[in-house]
């Protein structure tokens, strides 16, 4: 790993500018912020939090693709570029959502640990070591940790801080235990190095138990089933800017991490990807993953009447969906993967914009809170509306678009007889069954009356407002043009 | 003489093991895991790798079960009873392990490392000098990172665990 430090703060500018920004938000509030009211540390927080990830991202586009570098321990191809820049957008939005969430207490540490978390978030994008990809999960895991329980005035933050914090080490000791197999197997940590030997030895026993714990934490990670139970616990309890990271730009970093780690890495024990169910790799384990978070989450989403409870299981189903972009990654590059990974990203960072502002207006627990919100606020329902559309995957939007590429590409792999292709119709099924779930949010936002005679009118702050505009712009545009982000691949 | 040693460190390592998850007694469970790091030093010690030994007694057996120590009295546990297992959990664990010692019987029957590595990788690096090198030239963006999950960790105990009663900004 020899190589110039010159040249990897150079590569790593994004990081530096994150992690330097965070400290620079506590530090500013710590001087300026003393007796001042909470909602303006928030706004000042959150302008100098919104500051610094504009720089990171105009630096990580400074950076461009350089290749590996730091002795391949990174690697900065079209992949990690595109997942940096889209971590550092879907922050950017998390920010926004704060803007328009309940304030809370420590608005300059809340701000400093999504920082935080992004730099995890844009290192996971670009590492291409073990020991690297590790750290950079567990800075990101961490401060989502704190994230999650941060609010300590209600109970349910408090608990889904712990159910998550206590699920997620469990999940990385059997990561780290998976990796500390394939040390052990391959003496290698780099990557390249651990796809060199590993094509050479093969399938055994060895590699199999490496490839099941690996693949137990990427699950958790993911919220795939049967690893979820944490999710609909995490998402209700959590702050609302919290939940919208949690579940867009760790999704984004996590999804990339895992198909680096999957495909390029330990792309030797990968099996053959035609016949899915034969036991022979790790895509046998990623098509049961699929399989099931399709199901629990489609199914168990019914039976929702909460609303963050039900875009929790939407997650589950929608993980479900990016395993099997993982499995067509092969196949068509990481294009149509970062695609709709960003794109759902955008959507429920959005859906949960749209919470926020709810539930500092009121309250919003139940579906039934929705009602009357057409009348209320305009402009909160109709951002919902595309919003929910484009998770349900209705054409002109991008969670369609998304979806059908996934589809496609799964049908190619085995024909329509095959077990992938078995997969494919039940995903195809389930979606239909997810437009039910989908459509009674609508329902209740854009049809059903309010409740009391006058409906009052909801304000939504600028900072939010701007927010949900700007990510129902990039819906319906990146729907209508899905080659302004496919080509850059 | 270093296979009954072996013998002696493993059966210690995972008997202390049960142990820490069998004692209703949290202290006597803190203390089983003291045993238990101190064999793994002795499993260190008998592959040569005497830093780690080293540090395990130093930074696990010393500073961590300590804390622990410390915690479980702060919190007044009195070496509390825990709740004994519940039906369905001892069934989960045991259908778990039972998996895991398939899967590692399996392996020692069938299958033996095929990867040619194994015979070559370096040994000696495990001086402290070398170790020390090793930490501050190739391995400097890790620690780097890990020096920022201490600060999270820092921060986000301060936050959790602060009491702000007296603060006026509180609504």
């Amino acid at each position: 790993m020899n190589t110039s430090y010159a040249q990897l703060a150079h590569a790593l500018q994004p990081e530096i500018i994150l992690a330097d920004g965070a400290v620079l938000v506590i530090a500013f509030d710590l001087i300026f912020g003393r007796h001042r009211p909470l909602a303006t540390r928030l706004a000042a927080s959150l302008a100098l939090g919104a500051l610094t990830l504009v720089a990171a991202f105009i630096a990580s586009v400074f950076v461009g693709p350089i290749g590996g570098f730091y002795g391949e321990s990174f690697v900065l191809d079209s992949f990690a570029l595109a997942t940096r820049g889209g971590v550092i957008v879907l922050a950017l939005l998390t920010l926004g959502v704060a803007a328009g969430a309940k304030v809370m207490r420590n608005p300059a540490e809340y701000v400093a640990l999504i920082l935080f978390a992004t730099t995890g978030f844009t290192l996971m994008a670009a590492a291409n070591h073990l020991l690297i990809a590790f750290a950079s999960l567990e800075l990101a895991s961490l401060s989502l940790y704190l994230l999650a329980g941060f609010d300590k005035d209600r109970r349910e933050s408090a608990e889904a801080g712990l159910k998550y914090f206590l699920l997620g080490a469990l999940a990385t000791a059997f990561l780290l235990f998976g990796f500390s197999l394939i040390y052990g197997m391959t003496g290698e940590l780099a990557l390249p190095r651990i796809a060199a030997v590993l094509a050479q030895c093969g399938m055994s026993p060895l590699p199999a138990l490496a490839l099941v714990m690996v693949m137990v934490a990427f699950g958790f990670k993911a919220a795939a089933a049967p690893f979820h139970l944490w999710a609909p616990d995490a998402y209700e309890g959590a702050p609302t800017p919290s939940a919208a990271l949690i579940a867009s730009a760790s999704k984004l970093a996590g999804f990339t991490l895992f198909t680096r780690l999957l495909w390029p890495g330990l792309g030797a024990l990968a099996g053959d990807s035609s016949h899915a169910l034969n036991p022979g790799g790790w895509i046998t384990i990623v098509v049961l993953l699929a399989g099931a978070s399709l199901l629990i989450g489609n199914l168990a989403a019914l039976a929702q009447t909460n609303l963050r409870r039900l875009l929790a299981y939407s997650a589950i189903a929608h993980a479900g969906v990016m395993m099997l972009g993982v499995v067509t990654a092969s196949l068509a590059g990481p294009g149509p993967l970062f695609y709709y990974l960003f794109t759902y990203g955008i959507a429920t960072a959005g859906a949960f914009g749209v919470i926020a502002v709810l539930e500092r207006n009121g309250g919003c627990q139940k579906i039934t809170d929705l009602a009357g919100l057409s009348r209320r606020s305009p402009l909160l329902a109709g951002t919902l509306a595309i919003f929910i559309l484009s998770l349900a995957g209705i054409p002109p939007l991008a969670g369609f678009f998304g979806k059908f590429t996934f589809f496609a590409l799964m049908l190619r792999i085995g024909g329509i007889a095959s077990p992938t292709g078995a997969l494919t119709l039940l995903a195809i099924a389930l979606s239909a069954v997810s437009l039910y779930y989908y459509l009674v949010v609508l329902k209740q936002a854009l049809v059903e009356p309010f409740a009391s005679e006058k409906p009052t009118r909801i304000h939504v702050p600028a900072a939010t407002a701007l927010t949900l505009l700007a990510a129902t712009a990039l819906i319906i545009g990146l729907g209508l043009c899905p080659s302004l982000l496919l080509t850059f691949f | 003489m270093s296979d009954t040693l072996f013998h002696l460190f493993a059966v210690l390592t995972v008997a202390c093991a049960l142990g820490v998850v069998l004692n209703k007694n949290a202290v006597a469970s803190a203390l089983c895991l003291l045993v238990c790091l101190t064999g793994i030093a002795g499993l260190f010690v008998l592959l040569d790798a005497f830093l780690l030994a080293v540090l395990t007694v130093f930074v696990y057996a010393g500073a961590v079960v300590a804390l622990f120590l410390f915690i479980i009295m702060l919190l007044d546990m009195q070496g509390g009873n825990r709740k004994p297992f519940t039906k369905s959990s001892i069934v989960a664990g045991a259908a778990a392990a039972g998996l895991l010692c398939t899967g590692l019987y399996s392996f020692l029957v069938r299958g033996h490392i095929e990867s040619p590595v194994l015979a070559t990788t370096k040994v000696g690096g495990s001086s402290l000098r070398a170790y020390a090198e090793l930490l501050f030239t190739t391995y400097l963006l890790p620690v780097q990172i890990v020096g920022f999950l201490l600060l999270i960790a820092m921060l986000g105990v301060i936050v959790l665990s602060k009491k702000f009663e007296n603060l006026e900004d509180i609504k």
